[in-house]
Order: C-alpha cells, then structure tokens, then sequence
C-alpha cells in the first residue's frame, strides 16, 4: 500500500473543485477521482466530504442536479460553475506559490543563505 | 447586503427543509451504495461490503447534522430541537426548576420595577410632537439679581452646582415673553407656563383645591397636543378682555367629572372667578415637566384676577420672574443663534432697565436647553435615589444569577453521565453547551415572565406610597411600556446566558471513558469534590454572601440613619398634633375678615372634644417650606441685615406646639390690635445677634426706618425649621394677620379620628372654603423624609431577599457536599470518626465559605457606602458598629443554614453508605 499523505487544511475544497473540474462527478466520484488521479497518496474522509460540497454549493462555486450513476442509481452529480473555475484558477495560483516557496526553502543549501 | 442574502437563504431553508433533507438523506445513501457495489466490485461477498460501506461511512447521523451547518440550516433546527429538549429536562426536575425561576423572577422583577421607575422619572420622552425641537430658556449670570422676586415651580434645576459662583434659573417675566413672542424670526412657535397654582374651584360639588396651570394661549398649539374633546386653548383667549376658559387634565376629567361629555360649556369658579370648561387634553398628554400633575390649563392673563402673585406686583411687572418660556427651534436657524439673539434681548431687559438686574461685569446670558433634558421636575429630587435602587437591584440579580448558577451546577455534575453518552454518541462540544445555554435561557424568560408580574404589583405599590407621600401627586406613568418590556428580555437573556456559561462549559468538558466506566455513577464523590477548597460553587456561594453583605450594610445604615433622624429633638412636640391648610384671600376674604374666621375657628375647634389647644402658622415646621427674610437688627450698623428664618403665626402657637418660652412672654389675643407689632426670637437668634444686650425691648425689621419695626417680646426655645438635619437657625416670629393658613390642633386622641369633626367645623363656618394638606405633624414629617424612606426600605427589602438568597445557595451546596460525600462520612465514621466530627466538617465548610463571603463583602461595602452619605445623618458610611454587626448576621444566619444539612451528615449511617456503592 502507498503512503498517505495528511492533507493539509483548506486544501480539500482545491481539490474538490480541481476533481469536478474534469467533468461532472457523483459525491463519491469525487473521492474515486481524487484518489486516482494522485495515486491512492490522497484520501479523503468521507465524513468530510458531504460538508465540503454543501459548503461549495452554498457559496455558489459547484452546482448540482439529479442524474443517474453508472450503476444505475439515482444520483446528484456536481459541476463547476464560472465563479467556481475564477476561484478554482485562484487557489491554483495561490497553492503552487506557497508550494514552490516551500520547495524553496526546503532545498535551500548551506552556501546559499 | 450580506446579511440579507443570508437571511433570504435561511428563511428558504426554512420553507424546503423537508425536501433538502430528503435530497440529503438520498444522496447520502447513494454515496454508501456506489462505496458497496464498489467494494463488492473489488471482491467481498455483497452482505460484507455493505456493512463496510455503513462502517467507513461513520456516524450518519452526525454527518447530517453536519451538512446542516454547511447549508445553514443549524440554527433553527437546533434551537428548536433544544428548546424542547429543555423544557422536558426541566419539567423532568420540578423543585429545581421551581427554585431557579423564582429566584431568577424576583432578580429579574426587581430590576424591572426599578426600570420603570428609571424609564418614566428619567427616560421617556415628553409626550408632545417632536419633542427633540422644543427648547426651554434658561439664564445665567455671575451674581444674584437684584430688585427681583422669582418664583418657581421646580420645572428646571435650581442654581448651578456648588463650588461655581455662576447663578441660574428658569423663571422669566412677563415682558420678556412677550418680546421673544413678537419677534417672529427667534421661534416658530414659542409659549409659556407658570404653576400649577393650588387653586380653589367650585361649582362642581363641594369646594375643592385644583392644580391649576397658567398658560399662554398657543400653549397647546407649540407641544401640539389636541384636544379629545371640545377644543384647547387658542391665542384669542389670551387677550386681556377674553372670558375665562379652562381646559381640563384627562385625568382629572376622568376622576372629577366622572367622564362626562356635558363637561363643556359647564361654568366653574376658580378663586371666585367663572371659568367656562372648553375641552379635555388627549389622554396622552400626561404631563410637561417629570411628576408634576395639573387638572387644568387657564391662561395666563388671569394671574391677577385670581390672585396670585408671583414675585411682582402684577403678572406684567418687568420685576416678578414666574414663568418657564419654551419654544419651538425654526429647522433652519442654528440654536446657538437663536440663543445669541435672544441673550441680547435679555441683557437689554436686564441690565438697561429702569432698575437694571444686574452690572454689565455679572454677564447674564441665556442658554437654550433640550426640553427633555432641561425640565428636571421629579428627576431632581429623585435621580439619585433611583441611580442607587437601580444598582441595589442590580446586585440583588447578580446574587439570584449566582445561586441559580450554583443549582445548575450541581445538577450539571448530577447529569454528567447524560452528558458523557451525547458526547459519545457523536455530539459536539459545542452543540453541548448550546444545550445547556437554551436551558438557562429558557429559565431565565420563565423568570422575567413571573417577574413582570412581580414588578407590575410592585411598581404599583411603589408609586401608591410615592403618590400618597408625595407633596403632590405624582403624575407619572411607571407601568411597564414596551422598553421596560425590551428591558427585561435583555437582562433575562444577558443573565441566563451569563449563570449558564459555567455550568455549561464543565457540562461540556466531561471525560466520556471515566463516565461511563463508573455505573454506579457516584465516582465524582472521590474524585472531583474534595480536592478543590472551594470550587466553583463555594466561589459562587462566596460571590453571595459578599454581595448580600454589601447590600445589608448599606441598609442598615440607612436604617440607623433614618432612626436618628427621626429621634432627633426638633424643639417642638411633633406628637397628636393634625394640620389642615386653608386660604382664605382666595375666597375672597380681607384683613379683619380673616382675623374674625381665624378667631371663630379657634373657638369651635378648640371646643370639639379630644382637642387640647389650637393654633395657626403661616408655614408648618417641618413640611418642606421655609420663609427667610433680611432684618436689620437695633443696634447693628445702618442698612445691615442678617438672614433670619420667619415664620407668621397665631396667639397660642407656641403653646400648642410646645415650644418653650425662655424669657419674656409669649403673643397674645391682644397683640393683634394693638398698634406696636411685636415679634418673638428664638435662642439661636438671641446667640447670633443679640449676644451681648438683653433681647427683650429690641427692634428688628426692614433696613429702612420707615419700614415696620417690630419689638422683640419674648424668647422661646429653638426649633427645626426647614430640615430635620440642619442646625439650629435664627428665627423670628410674627402674628400672622392676612394670610392662608395651616391650623395645628393638639389632640388628645389619634389626630386621624378627628378629621370628620373638624370637617364638618369648617364646613358650618364657611362652605365655600376649601380645606387642603389634611395630615398630622407626624406625617408631614415622614413626607420631608420620603426619599430616606423609600431607598431605606427598599434596599432592606433587597437585602433580606439577598440574603435569603444567599443562604439557599448555601443550604443548596451544602446538602450537595453531604450527598457526594455521604461515602467518605461512612468510611470515617467506619473508622471511629465520632457524629460530633462529621458536624463539624460540615460547619466548618459553610463558616470558611461565610467568612470569605463576609470579607470581601465588607471590604466591597467600604468603597460603595460613601454613595448613601447624602442620605445619611449623624452616622459614617463606614460606621464599624454596623459593619461588624451585619457580618455577624450572615453568620449566625449562614450556620442556621447549614445546620439542616451538617445533621445529615450525622445521621450517616456507616454500613448503609458502604453498601451503597
């Protein structure tokens, strides 16, 4: 089994956003998609995540509408809305900064400083 | 914007909810099938997967409510869900809830009966149209005036704080209003008012005395107050020739003519004079000036007509200051300009008159105050009487919000266990203390909704004894209105959320594993309660005491002060002595007319049996009034005068009231017509101003020689004159000749039992005469001493209810200490502890909690008292005797209290508390 990584706080919403963004997604889609696409290094609580998407919807960045899943179950599947793609470009940005800072600092050699 | 999007969420919230929860529920099954036909994908047997969906998936519940919070659906749903939970937990335990509602109620009451008082002698505003445009004239200047008689009826502050030497007033002549009225472009509308005058109406029944106002004609038209029938007073009836018209009070309307519509047009005698009834003022329209009441309005011109004299020769003279000017500001000229004008105005008057009022250097100038700020009335005599009832009341529920807290604490540890299984179950924090805040909430609304009712009666009681104490009635509106209502919903909510934090915060902080292992429950006996000195309870129970402790000594205090005042030696015998006023110039008697009605009346009730002697005085001793004139003394430098205290009176009034004669003689009958007016000088006098010459033989009287001269006759002892607390001071006695005034009837029965006889006298000398101010000497004392009465009896009404409260906190934690510990008696006892040892454990702890309590108590009351020193007498706000005494108190009351539970303790019984567990 791959190691796990801890996620770090306020990054779930990120990357709920960045998993819609590749097309609309069930709720336990999203964590199927997460999970794959960073190969099983991120999992996400479930617990957390019925929340976050409410939260999303709520601040209008993710909308939702009944549809059928592939096992043929009703199912609400969840896509971007535009303020939704500005925020998700934003916290992207926002994201890959702190990343590179960090990156930065941490393979900083002793001669550097 | 923000916040009204949010409302506009929630409220749809509110109307979907039951869909969004379905939607929820479905989507949320959804999930935990796709996660099932997942893992049956990757190879368990269906039955195994499913239940390892629903166990990955964790507590749906909770992820739920969750969901909730992030729809915003939480706090409706919540509170709902608390509010019945709380009242099923309070109805679960009776006695508590009963206990703490009281308390909280009569806290709450407390403070709300208080309020109102606060809110109708100080808060509301005037009851006219705009009162923030209406503005009263006020002068000021560095010095006295001269050449003046001002007279006012207690509408403003009197002169200016001590310690200034600037000077002020708002009484105002005639012709100054007058020039402010002609000058159109100062005020859009400007009037003015001078009373109430007590005045003598008849035509309506028996002879009665009215509160009348004197009023200009546009009186009504500047408040804009309308009439509820009829019509008001108009301009045209302020023209020197108009026919006398009055308009009545609602009230009075309402109790004097029972109501009736044929008032108008009906003709009454006010002094003598006819006065035409032309409408009823708007119930609204209770009053101008805070607690001043008036039956009706008449206008001004009829000032001379009927009598009365206020300061001037005539209502026109430019030397009689008597009326209050109020007007309303026009919306485009800035006040201080108006105020610039009108000063000018006034200097001409004043300093350039025939006889100026003032040099130019004392600066008299005008400023123009707020009407609601600037019409003191009532808050003058009673703002800071209220300010220390308000904080009395205020203490009195910090001490109900510590007991209540300190019950919900010990059923907060009782519950313990309820709250470990909701913490267990998946609960937040957070949703736990919300739990227990709705519950002390929910307490606390129970309270303030009995203690409205508390304060309704109390209120009415207290504005009974204000009204039937006062000098006249009150006219006040002290039941609750919707900011008293607001009021209370605050402090309820502030208080419950505040005797609820605590308990809430240790509800919620339980340690769910040692809970639930415990099943007997009773674990906390060994762990939580003796290890702490006090715990938060014991602080709470100290918190009482001491706060009970400050409320006490201040009472006390006042209680002894008010005990020396009334015991200190007036000079006169203040005991069976009935006084009833009446005013025969205003029924149109003259001089020898008067002497023959006095001289009847002396005769017919000294005849009446149980009446020992009777006599007459221009003023009563010791009823608020004092007369003070400048005398020159014989022998003292030319056009010098001292201030003497003068009091006008009857043959015989020293001895009914029991003044003893010193030296000389006292009036007799004969003095009366005698062509030499004598006078009689009381000892202070005599030290003050005759030290050194023998007093009888010498003159005293006006700084002129041709004023009259009056021989001193005779020496009598010193009295009280204006005020019980002062020292004594130099008076001189004249024979009172062609004045009202107040009949003293020595009795040797209850003076009250007397009152139908000498009515029924009076009415057989002249019916038309009306009688006023019927009380005994003792009375009219007590009435002098009303704010002392009411803040005394108040504060140790306060202060018996805290510490009543006080000792039920303690009782309360006691019985609770006894209970946990009843194990650990047992093993003591088990162990040879003697009963006479588990007393004294118990005692001990309620002594140390007392002595605590008491400390800080006293050492709280060391800085508060110094705020009752105006209300003391002869007694210092830190007086040792008192402070000693009221800490004794609360321990000898403190050890009854825990005597009940200390017995308990005893009757422990070793094997029973062993077994228990």
């Amino acid at each position: 089994m791959t190691e796990q990584a801890q996620l770090l706080p306020g990054t779930l919403d990120l990357l709920i956003l960045k998993a819609v963004s590749l097309g609309p997604l069930h709720g336990y889609g999203v964590l199927l998609r997460i999970e794959q696409i960073s190969g099983k290094t991120l999992l996400i609580e479930q617990g957390a995540l019925y929340p976050a998407l409410f939260r999303l919807v709520r601040q209008g960045f993710l909308k939702a509408r009944w549809g059928t899943s592939d096992n043929n179950r009703r199912a609400k599947f969840y896509e971007l809305t535009s303020p939704g793609r500005k925020r998700l470009r934003e916290e992207a940005e926002g994201w890959n900064r702190l990343a590179s800072a960090v990156a930065c600092v941490l393979g900083a050699q002793p001669e550097e400083v | 914007m923000k916040l009204l999007t949010r409302m506009r969420r929630f409220l749809a919230t509110l109307i979907h909810r039951s869909d969004i929860e379905l939607d929820m529920d479905e989507e949320l099954r959804s999930h935990i099938h796709e996660r099932a036909v997942h893992l049956e994908q990757l190879g368990l047997p269906r039955a195994e997967a499913e239940r390892r969906a629903r166990i990955e998936f964790g507590s749906y519940e909770r992820l739920k409510e969750e969901c909730r919070g992030a729809l915003g659906m939480y706090p409706f749903e919540a509170v709902v869900q608390d509010v019945r939970f709380g009242i099923r937990m309070l109805r679960k335990t009776p006695a508590f809830t009963i206990i703490a509602v009281l308390t909280l109620a009569f806290g709450i009451g407390a403070n709300t009966a208080i309020f109102s008082l606060v809110n109708s002698v100080m808060l509301q505003s005037l009851p006219v149209r705009d009162p923030g445009q209406l503005v009263i004239l006020r002068w000021s200047a560095r010095n006295r005036p001269n050449h003046l008689g001002i007279s006012s009826y207690g509408d403003c502050e009197r002169f200016s704080s001590a310690g200034t030497d600037q000077l002020g007033g708002c009484s105002f002549s005639y012709p100054l209003f007058k020039e402010i009225r002609t000058q159109e472009n100062l005020f859009s509308s400007v009037m003015a008012f001078a009373g109430p005058a007590q005045l003598d109406l008849s035509g309506n029944g028996q002879a009665s005395m009215v509160q009348g106002e004197l009023v200009s004609g546009n009186y009504f038209q500047t408040l804009g107050v309308s009439a509820v029938l009829g019509r008001t007073l108009e301009p045209a009836d302020e023209e020197p020739r108009a026919d006398g018209v009055a308009v009545l009070n609602y009230r009075y309307w309402q109790t004097a003519f029972g109501g009736s519509e044929a008032v108008i047009g009906k003709v009454i005698r006010l002094n003598g004079n006819p006065f035409t009834i032309v409408g009823v003022s708007e119930p609204r329209f209770t009053r101008l000036t805070p607690g001043k009441s008036q039956d009706l309005w008449i206008t001004l011109q009829h000032a001379d007509s009927i009598n009365l004299r206020w300061g001037g020769q005539s209502m026109t003279d430019p030397a009689g200051w008597w009326l209050t000017i109020a007007g309303r500001l026009k919306t485009e000229m800035p006040r201080a300009q108006t105020q610039a004008a009108i000063s000018l105005l006034f200097r001409n008057q004043t300093l350039h008159g025939e006889k100026p009022n003032w040099k130019t250097a004392d600066d008299p100038i005008i400023t123009l105050l707020p009407a609601q700020k600037g019409l003191v009335g009532l808050r003058q005599n009673f703002g800071e009487p209220l300010n220390l009832l308000a904080a009395a009341v205020a203490i009195i529920l910090l001490i109900a919000c510590a007991n209540v807290a300190g019950l919900m604490l010990a059923r907060a540890a009782a519950r313990e266990r309820e709250m470990a299984v909701r913490l267990a179950l998946g609960a937040r924090r957070r949703r736990v203390i919300q739990q227990l805040l709705t519950e002390s909430v929910l307490l606390s609304l129970a309270g303030a909704a009995l203690g409205i009712l508390l304060a309704y009666w109390g209120v009415g009681a207290l504005w009974a004894f204000l009204s039937a104490n006062g000098y006249s009635s009150l006219e006040i509106n002290p039941r609750p209105d919707v900011s008293v209502l607001l009021f209370t919903i605050c402090v309820a909510v502030l208080a419950g959320i505040g005797f609820g934090l605590a308990p809430a915060f240790r509800g919620s902080a339980v340690k769910v594993t040692h809970r639930l292992a415990a099943n007997t429950g009773n674990i906390s006996a060994l762990t939580s309660a003796p290890n702490r000195r006090f715990g938060l309870r014991g602080s709470l129970v100290i918190v009482q005491v001491a706060l009970s402790v400050v409320v006490l000594i201040g009472a006390t205090l006042l209680t002894r002060a008010l005990e020396k005042l009334h015991s200190v030696a007036v000079g006169f015998d203040t005991r069976n002595i009935l006084l009833f006023s009446i005013d025969p110039t205003l029924a149109g008697y003259k001089e020898d007319g008067i002497r023959d009605l006095y001289d009847d009346l002396d005769r017919r009730l000294a005849s009446l049996p149980g009446v020992t002697s009777v006599s007459y005085s221009s003023d009563v001793l010791l009823n608020g009034g004092l007369w003070t004139s400048g005398l020159h003394v014989e022998g003292q430098s030319e056009k010098s005068t001292v201030a003497v205290q003068m009091l006008a009176v009857g043959p015989g009034f020293f001895e009914t009231m029991r003044i003893p004669l010193a030296i000389g003689r006292t009036f007799a009958p004969a003095d009366l017509s005698s062509a030499q007016p004598v006078a009689i000088v009381n000892q202070a006098f005599v030290r003050g101003f005759a030290q050194s010459r023998y007093p009888i033989g010498l003159h005293i009287g006006g700084d002129d020689p041709k004023d009259i001269q009056y021989e001193i006759i005779g020496v009598v002892g010193d009295t009280k004159y204006e005020s019980v607390r002062g020292d004594f001071a130099p008076t001189a006695y004249l024979l009172l000749k062609d004045k009202g005034a107040t009949f003293a009837l020595r009795t040797a029965l209850t003076p009250a039992m007397l009152i139908p006889s000498v009515r029924k006298a009076l009415k057989d000398v002249d019916d038309n005469l009306p009688v006023f101010g019927v009380k005994t000497q003792a009375e009219a004392i007590n009435r002098y001493l009303l704010n002392e009465r009411m803040v005394t009896g108040l504060l140790a009404l306060f202060g018996v209810l805290g510490l009543v409260l006080s000792c039920i906190g303690l009782y309360g934690l006691l019985s609770y200490n006894v209970a946990l510990r009843t194990r650990e008696i047992g093993i003591r006892m088990a162990l040879g502890a003697r009963r006479r040892d588990a007393l004294f454990m118990i005692i001990r702890e309620a002594l140390i909690l007392i002595m605590f309590g008491s400390m800080a108590g006293t050492v709280g009351a060391f800085v508060v008292t110094r705020f009752l020193q105006s209300l003391l007498f002869n007694i210092r706000p830190t007086d040792p005797v008192t402070f000693v005494a009221v800490c004794a108190l609360l321990v000898l009351v403190g050890l009854l209290a825990s005597l009940a539970p200390a017995r308990r303790a005893t009757r422990v019984e070793p094997v029973v508390a062993l077994r228990y567990e």
